[in-house]
């Protein structure tokens, strides 16, 4: 986390610094402008090449180059000028149709594209833009005006052609060969700034006033007065919107990195001989920015390796029955607080045992170690040091710099990285950050005497544990205890004693709690005194002495004041012996429970007697509403929630009751489920009267010869229930989900 | 009950003063001792605060207390000359180590004031000492009171601490947790 910041900082000094000498705020401007438009381009000619009739695709490259070309001149950098000019007029020529689109073509686009960008590199470096490489800029010049040429003999020359664009690559080379290490020093100006939309900077200068103007009037009341709890409401909103707006203006979509692949795969493809078409979903998923810099090399990486190692040749993927086009997965989407990115490809798999003999060779485990290895065990091999499974290094991979370094990467932000292979069907590796570094979302405990904070993303469920009927629920092996948590045995860790404090007894303590962790493929009950509360916390580096401890990944400065200690979820697992559970157990479970199409609902007796469900999908909340509440109309029970006239169901009667309690004189509350349509349309919401809330819980639904009279029956924890079908009419399709 | 003392040395360190041998020292008190740390080294003396206990950490680590936004790490003094837990509040001196660029702060029972001393007046280690203290001591002033004994905030590091070794061992609280490390 620490590093992080420091990054922050590295970031803003960099942007702070005095501008270089020779390069003026204008051309400044003009290479992070044409920056931006050639990676535009690139977008746009990998696109292009699968849809070569798309016109407008064509219309946005000659813009991009022709935005280039006007300004450079204005500039006076005649190279430039010269070479965006050419471009432009085979552009031209390819908008008014009279060039086809062809590989050639858009290689031939590409060279054009490394050249000005390396030229714009070089004004970035140096003020100038060298002319010194006229020459080779006079090779690609007449490449290109070639291109332009075989106008009419599109489909003889295709000889010629392929030849010289070969000897351009060569000079290009310098440019598009950019290695992973190369391009993080390379990274110049266009990197480290940020384009921000006018409207947030001033959405962001607007709160800043307002933070002013709260600590203002704050200074002057003081801590007794009236309106004191209404400022520090205040600060706290704009403290929040703030703190969105600054991290809104670091978000960039995930698109921006992943629009440098489509170009990376095209030539990766080309050396290795492989064909591969490229996939892409969820470009528009945000991070922050210091975190993308961070995992662009991870991920190129990992990309590279796919291409390169993962899909096989077309040749061996028609023999194995595949596509001869290997199919390339880039996914970006958003799991409980962190982003998750997955390269997946449909090549040839791992090998496990290649794995575990090149493990053995290189000695990083023992023959004897390696036979007992699980597979998944086996898989977590990939990332040790030193390890490369190719067979043959190439330019490409296989250089020993392998998937330790994609790793170090990751977890150095808080991240970390999965792979999951099948031989023969591909492999899939995924990325795991967090969305931002310094902020988490957490939730506060005590243990003995204590306060400590659970970061969110690791944080499944909580669990009330009564002192009195622990018994039940907390069984004994050996010395371990564990609990019974829906049917599997859950590892229980005392937070106190795991950490050698002294017990805390409080005499109103009743009962502890569990919280549900789960970490590095751990999942663990962790035993606490108490919840506190849920907290936003800055995070704090520890020192190395407190680091080493390896239990606490920082500590915080809670709300009170008082410090508490970040607990380090997959650490504290470790320490307290917890092993990772086999990932492919839970696979089978989850492929048993969907066979068993289990959904999780809520039991409730509203009969008496009889067991009711609803799907929790459908359950908004469960209020307590004063009978007095309930109002009729049309002799329908009605409830005025939120704003809202909600209809009320009545299966059991449980209102007239009621009524009878009331008119006794005694208060009488009702137990009612605010029922929505999982779709969240407003108009479907009803209320459902009930006489108790019973239970949570995963139930199988009856095949529906089973059912009696056409009522949905489930079992749950063994014993039948009625799921209520009620809904049926307004979540017809919803309801074909669930059951 | 300490600045009577500290006048009262600087009174008598005016007389003897050379210009070029003279170091100002902030002293402080721990058990019986009375002891000095070079004032360059001090950044702030915090009065009494809560210390938040780490638990699991070394035994001379006295807890982490917010300082300036950072979480500071403390060395609880008392707890490297093996003495036991201070009845009352104790104080925080944050010392600036200029090499690794890392505050820490040290737990003391009570913080006397600056007292400037002649280089004179500073004796060795007596080589009988146990190697403990000779880590921690940096030779002694003999001052009319008794002894000042200097400190090295260098040696005081938690990291530094923690790679001699001489403080391994838990001595309070007698938990669980020190079969766990190591």
């Amino acid at each position: 986390m620490s590093r992080g910041d420091g990054k922050l900082c590295e970031l803003m000094v960099s942007r702070l610094r005095p501008d270089k000498e020779g390069v003026d705020d204008l051309t400044k401007e003009f290479i992070a402008e044409s920056q931006e438009g050639l990676d535009r381009m690139e977008r746009c000619l990998t696109e292009l090449e699968t849809r070569p009739e798309d016109g407008e695709l064509v219309g946005e490259i000659f813009r991009v180059v022709h935005t280039i070309k006007g300004t450079t001149g204005f500039l006076g950098f005649d190279r430039l000028e010269k070479l965006a000019h050419t471009g432009e007029h085979l552009l031209s020529a390819l908008r008014d149709g009279k060039l086809a689109v062809t590989s050639e073509l858009i290689s031939g686009l590409l060279l054009l594209m490394d050249g000005l960008r390396s030229i714009l590199t070089l004004i970035e470096e140096t003020g100038g833009e060298g002319a010194r490489f006229s020459d080779e800029d006079g090779a690609l010049i007449a490449e290109l005006s070639m291109l332009r040429g075989q106008t009419q003999e599109i489909g003889e020359a295709r000889a010629l052609p392929v030849k010289s664009i070969a000897e351009a690559r060569q000079i290009a080379e310098p440019a598009a060969a950019l290695s992973p290490t190369s391009s993080g020093s390379a990274s110049g100006v266009s990197d480290k700034t940020l384009r921000i939309d006018v409207s947030v900077l001033n959405r962001m200068m607007n709160l800043v006033g307002e933070l002013v103007l709260t600590r203002n009037q704050m200074l002057q009341s003081g801590l007794a007065e009236a309106n004191f709890p209404e400022l520090s409401r205040r600060l706290d909103s704009v403290t929040a919107d703030l703190r969105e707006t600054v991290m809104q203006a670091r978000m960039q979509p995930v698109g921006n990195l992943f629009g440098k692949f489509p170009r990376m795969v095209r030539d990766l493809a080309n050396t290795c001989g492989r064909s591969v078409r490229m996939e892409f979903s969820g470009q528009e998923t945000g991070l922050d920015k210091s975190l993308l810099e961070a995992i662009k090399d991870p991920l190129t990486h990992a990309v590279r390796n796919a291409v390169d190692h993962g899909i096989e040749a077309p040749g061996l993927r028609v023999l194995a029955g595949k596509p001869a086009e290997g199919c390339l997965r880039l996914k970006a989407f958003h799991q409980s607080g962190s982003v998750v990115i997955e390269v997946s490809d449909d090549g040839g798999g791992i090998a496990l045992e290649r794995v575990l003999a090149k493990a053995v060779e290189r000695k990083l485990v023992t023959a004897e170690q390696a036979a007992a290895m699980s597979e998944r065990e086996a898989l977590q091999l990939i990332f040790l040091p030193g390890f490369s499974t190719a067979a043959a290094v190439t330019t490409v991979s296989g250089r020993g710099v392998g998937m330790d370094v994609v790793r170090a990467n990751v977890e150095r932000v808080g991240g970390s990285v999965e792979v999951e292979s099948r031989l023969g069907v591909g492999t899939t590796l995924r990325l795991r950050v967090p969305l931002t570094l310094a902020i988490v979302p957490s939730l506060v405990v005590r243990s003995g005497g204590q306060s400590f904070a659970l970061p969110q993303s690791a944080l499944v469920e909580l669990v009330d544990l009564p002192n009195g009927d622990a018994g039940q629920l907390v069984q004994q092996i050996g010395t371990t205890e564990v609990y019974r948590l829906r049917e599997s045995l859950l590892p229980m860790v005392w937070l106190d004693r795991l950490l050698g404090l002294e017990p805390y007894f409080a005499e109103t303590q009743r009962s502890h709690y569990i919280a549900v962790l789960e970490a590095e493929g751990c999942r663990y009950g962790l035993v606490v005194d108490d919840l506190v509360s849920p907290e936003e916390i800055v995070v704090k580096p520890l020192s190395a002495v407190l680091r080493e401890i390896g239990v606490f990944s920082g500590a915080t400065v809670l709300g009170n004041g008082t410090l508490a200690l970040i607990l380090d979820v997959g650490a504290t697992a470790a320490r307290a012996g917890v092993k990772p559970v086999e990932e492919e157990m839970v696979e089978l479970k989850t492929i048993v429970a969907q066979e068993l199409q289990e959904i999780s609902l809520l039991v409730f007796e509203a009969r008496s007697r009889e067991r009711t469900a609803l799907p929790l999908s459908v359950v908004e909340r469960i209020e307590s509403v004063p009978i007095r509440q309930i109002e009729y109309a049309g002799g329908r029970a009605m409830l005025q929630y939120r704003g809202e006239l909600l209809p009320l169901r009545d299966e059991g009667n449980v209102l007239v009751e009621m009524e009878a309690e009331h008119a006794r004189g005694e208060d009488a509350v009702a137990t009612v489920l605010i029922c929505g349509a999982p779709g969240g349309e407003r108009k479907l919401r009803f209320g459902m009267v009930v006489r108790k809330v019973l239970d949570v819980s995963a139930g199988t639904l009856l095949e529906g010869d089973k059912a009696v009279d056409g009522i949905q029956l489930a079992l749950v924890k063994e014993k039948v229930t009625v799921v209520q079908r009620e809904f049926e009419m307004s979540t017809k399709a919803a309801w074909r989900e669930v059951a | 009950m300490s600045t009577t003392e500290i006048e009262g040395t600087v009174e008598m360190t005016d007389a003897i003063q050379e210009e070029s041998e003279v170091i100002s020292l902030c002293s402080f008190h721990a058990g019986e001792a009375v002891f000095g740390i070079d004032t360059r080294k001090v950044c702030e003396v915090l009065g009494e605060r809560d210390l938040h206990r780490v638990p699991m950490a070394p035994m001379f680590i006295g807890g982490v207390v917010p300082y300036r936004g950072e979480v500071l790490t403390t060395v609880n003094f008392r707890a490297l000359l093996s003495l036991g837990e201070y009845a009352g509040k104790s104080c925080v001196l944050v010392l600036e180590d200029d090499e690794a660029a890392e505050r820490f702060g040290l737990v003391v029972d009570s913080v006397g004031g600056v007292v400037t001393l002649s280089l004179d007046m500073l004796e060795a280690n007596p080589c009988t000492l146990e190697p403990r203290d000779r880590w921690l001591f940096d030779g002694a002033y003999k001052m009319r009171t008794g002894l000042m004994v200097q400190l090295d905030p260098q040696r005081l590091r938690p990291a530094r601490l923690a790679e001699t070794g001489l403080f391994q061992q838990r001595t309070d609280g007698g938990t669980d947790a020190s079969t766990d490390r190591r």
